[in-house]
């Protein structure tokens, strides 16, 4: 063997060795959009959880095995998500995914993982259906979790604002025409009635669409006090402008999705004073949120210092966590395992939007709940809480009561 | 009665805009018979162009030369797309190209200006004008106004100067004016930079009451084309009574009946205009000789 041989030998042994030494990462997918209407969220989301799995890392992984992220934009599109779920289950072998921005997209691609037994913690998106779609007697397990405020949570806080907060009796609702729009919608009419109200007008819209002349004419001539939203940012803008032109302001109560950036932007000063539920606003009240906001300013610099969607980078920043834990307690990266210690966390996560004591049951895959959502409002082009009582007491753990029921 | 008005009024905005867009689809026709599918794109390209421009000088200022720049990649399209499909006398050649030429300055603009929808400075005042309770923006007006303009200054150009008057010959008959001494090639060319020009006109104008966006030709192309389907591909007259139809059939569609409902009027006529006269409500119908 001569010199130049002996050395390749050499280094692959070493190299070898070397690997055996550093275990393999633990894949996990994040799938969002991270290009069109939604990217605000999306990116916001792919952030909060690079900086979760960066401090995790940091501290010495899991198991003594990095994390490593494997990142795909499905672009918002249901026939691109379910792609994804596909590669991210068969080619790159994740042992869990966290994501979902868009409730369509959500319910195109779970599917897959539900059969892959490979658990999926939803982030970001708030359909009601979503976490529901794979129950008991005709599932056994349940792969799909949450830490959102689903929309029912979202759709019964809004109409609590327009109708007991505000006094509203005449209300209309506005909302697109995606899978998004039209069950949050029928969430908020359900919601409605439940206090005996039917709206005075119920619009639709299509994304893109650049006149909304008709819709708000119809909700003016009804008589409506206040107009109730489930779109994203650049139509809600639209309505907002709309609104300017036709010389009628009423106020814009909504879904989360008024806190976008986009939406705050281009509506410039006729989004003042939208409110929307929120399970975090970007105000450092507590040592955590203020390391979270600190850190995150620091590592991604967002314009005007503002993160594109807060809610959304707090969420994907938690889901890490969480996902972590489970992880940890059951010792492994089989999904059924890593289903079983999400449903029974020992451990308490001390996340940004709350602390997460036993966020999940077997029977209940929802870390969210009513109590930890605040009204939010847009003032000066930021989201700041509407009510000063919320910003005192920050952190409010799962309510069990309600939880159970 | 003020409700209709109203509605009236924003369909004519809507209408305007999409009547432009199709007149841009209208020029290309007349001269060589085929059809630029990017014309939403180089809408979107103008708008986003005269974006840039637009925070290094006035809206004004901007305007003659994101018109520059509309014809340049007019040009473009001709001579990269066009010219050889009609070259080999190919059918249907020109329909890929002009689609695929679509999606690469769409992924373009996504490279350049960014995935987002991002707001364009008014350079009118943004709040609306009143008349006898019809309330209407000051952009709305500089729309029909711009459009009407920009259209009728393309058919002066056509019937009163010589350079014109190749075109409207070509249009008549490309094959006698060729025989006559006129570059039909170039009259073809200068077509397509006068279509993309219009699109880009009217990115800039439509840009302050739309958001500014890589997506935002899209739609818009798409219901210009029904536009110049209904009103006829060779008729100017035409595209703009096709474009006040669908707009106001859109506006009112959606406060009478649903604004679920709104873009179904709209398509039922293009489908009754396709089964009752296919050269479009004010088309000359012509026999292909062959």
């Amino acid at each position: 063997m001569n010199i130049k041989l002996k050395s390749i030998v050499a280094a692959i042994a070493f190299a070898a060795s070397c690997s055996a030494f550093a275990a393999d990462p633990i894949k996990i997918g994040v799938s969002g959009p991270f290009t069109g209407g939604s990217s605000p969220m999306g990116v916001s989301m792919r952030d909060g959880a690079r900086l979760a799995t960066a401090e995790i890392n940091a501290k010495g992984g899991v198991m003594g095995r990095k994390i490593e992220l494997v990142e795909r934009d499905d672009q918002a599109e249901n026939g691109r998500g379910v792609q994804v779920a596909q590669e991210l289950i068969n080619k790159e072998r994740v042992v869990a995914t966290v994501g979902y921005i868009n409730t369509g997209v959500s319910l195109a691609s779970q599917r897959f993982y539900q059969e892959a037994r490979i658990p999926v913690i939803n982030n970001v998106s708030t359909g009601s259906l979503v976490t529901k779609q794979f129950l008991p007697p005709e599932f056994a397990d349940n792969y799909i979790f949450r830490n959102a405020a689903n929309d029912s949570i979202q759709s019964a806080m809004i109409v609590k604002q327009a109708i007991d907060v505000n006094k509203y009796t005449k209300v209309a609702i506005l909302a697109d025409s995606t899978n998004y729009g039209q069950l949050g919608r029928a969430d908020l009419e359900k919601a409605l009635a439940a206090k005996n109200i039917t709206p005075v007008a119920v619009e639709k819209f299509n994304v893109k669409d650049v006149d909304m002349t008709a819709q708000l004419l119809k909700a003016k001539e009804a008589g409506a006090q206040a107009i109730l939203t489930y779109a994203i940012g650049p139509e809600l803008a639209q309505i907002a402008n709309g609104m300017e032109k036709l010389g009628w302001k009423v106020p814009m109560i909504g879904s989360w999705t008024l806190s976008m950036g986009n939406f705050i932007d281009n509506a410039g000063k006729n989004g003042e004073g939208a409110h929307m539920p929120q399970t975090f606003i970007q105000e450092p009240n507590t040592p955590k949120r203020k390391a979270f906001i600190d850190a995150y300013l620091k590592a991604y610099n967002p314009a005007n210092g503002r993160i594109p969607s807060p809610v959304s980078a707090a969420q994907g920043y938690d889901s890490m966590y969480i996902l972590a834990a489970a992880i940890k307690q059951a010792g492994d990266t089989d999904g059924v395992k890593i289903r079983q210690a999400l449903e029974n966390l020992q451990d308490k996560v001390d996340g940004v939007v709350t602390n997460y004591d036993h966020p999940f049951t077997h029977d209940d895959h929802e870390a969210i709940t009513m109590n930890m959502v605040v009204m939010g409002k847009v003032q000066d082009g930021h989201v700041v809480y509407a009510n000063a009582a919320d910003k005192a007491n920050a952190v409010r753990e799962k309510d069990m009561g309600k939880a159970k029921k | 009665m003020e409700i209709l008005a109203q509605l009236i009024v924003s369909g004519i905005a809507l209408g305007m805009i999409y009547a432009l867009i199709a007149f841009g689809y209208q020029l290309t026709f007349a001269t060589s018979g085929t059809l630029n599918f990017g014309q939403g794109e180089a809408l979107m390209l103008g708008a986003l162009v005269g974006l840039t421009l637009v925070g290094h000088m006035s809206y004004w200022l901007m305007i003659p030369l994101v018109l520059v720049f509309g014809a340049l990649q007019g040009i473009f399209v001709e001579r990269v797309g066009v010219q050889p499909a009609i070259k080999t006398k190919s059918e249907f050649g020109w329909i890929m190209t002009t689609i695929s030429l679509a999606i690469i300055f769409k992924n373009v603009a996504e490279n350049v200006w960014g995935h987002d929808d991002i707001t364009f400075p008014s350079p009118l005042p943004t709040s609306p004008l009143q008349f006898m309770g019809i309330r209407v923006l000051p952009m709305e007006i500089l729309v029909v106004v711009g459009a009407l303009a920009i259209m009728l200054a393309v058919e002066l150009f056509n019937r009163k100067s010589i350079y014109g008057k190749a075109v409207v010959a070509t249009s008549n008959d490309r094959d006698a004016a060729g025989l006559m001494g006129i570059n039909t090639g170039m009259v073809i060319t200068f077509s397509y930079a006068l279509s993309s020009m219009t699109a880009a006109f009217a990115g800039v104008l439509i840009a302050p009451l739309t958001l500014t966006g890589s997506t935002m030709g899209v739609v818009l192309g798409l219901k210009a084309f029904s536009v110049a389907i209904i009103g006829g591909l060779n008729s100017g007259m035409g595209v703009i009574v096709g474009g006040l139809i669908l707009g106001i059939a859109e506006t009112t569609t959606g406060y009478y009946v649903s604004t679920g409902y709104k873009d179904v009027p709209g398509l039922l006529l293009l489908l009754l205009v396709l089964a009752i006269k296919p050269s479009g409500i004010f088309g000359k119908s012509v026999i292909k000789k062959v």
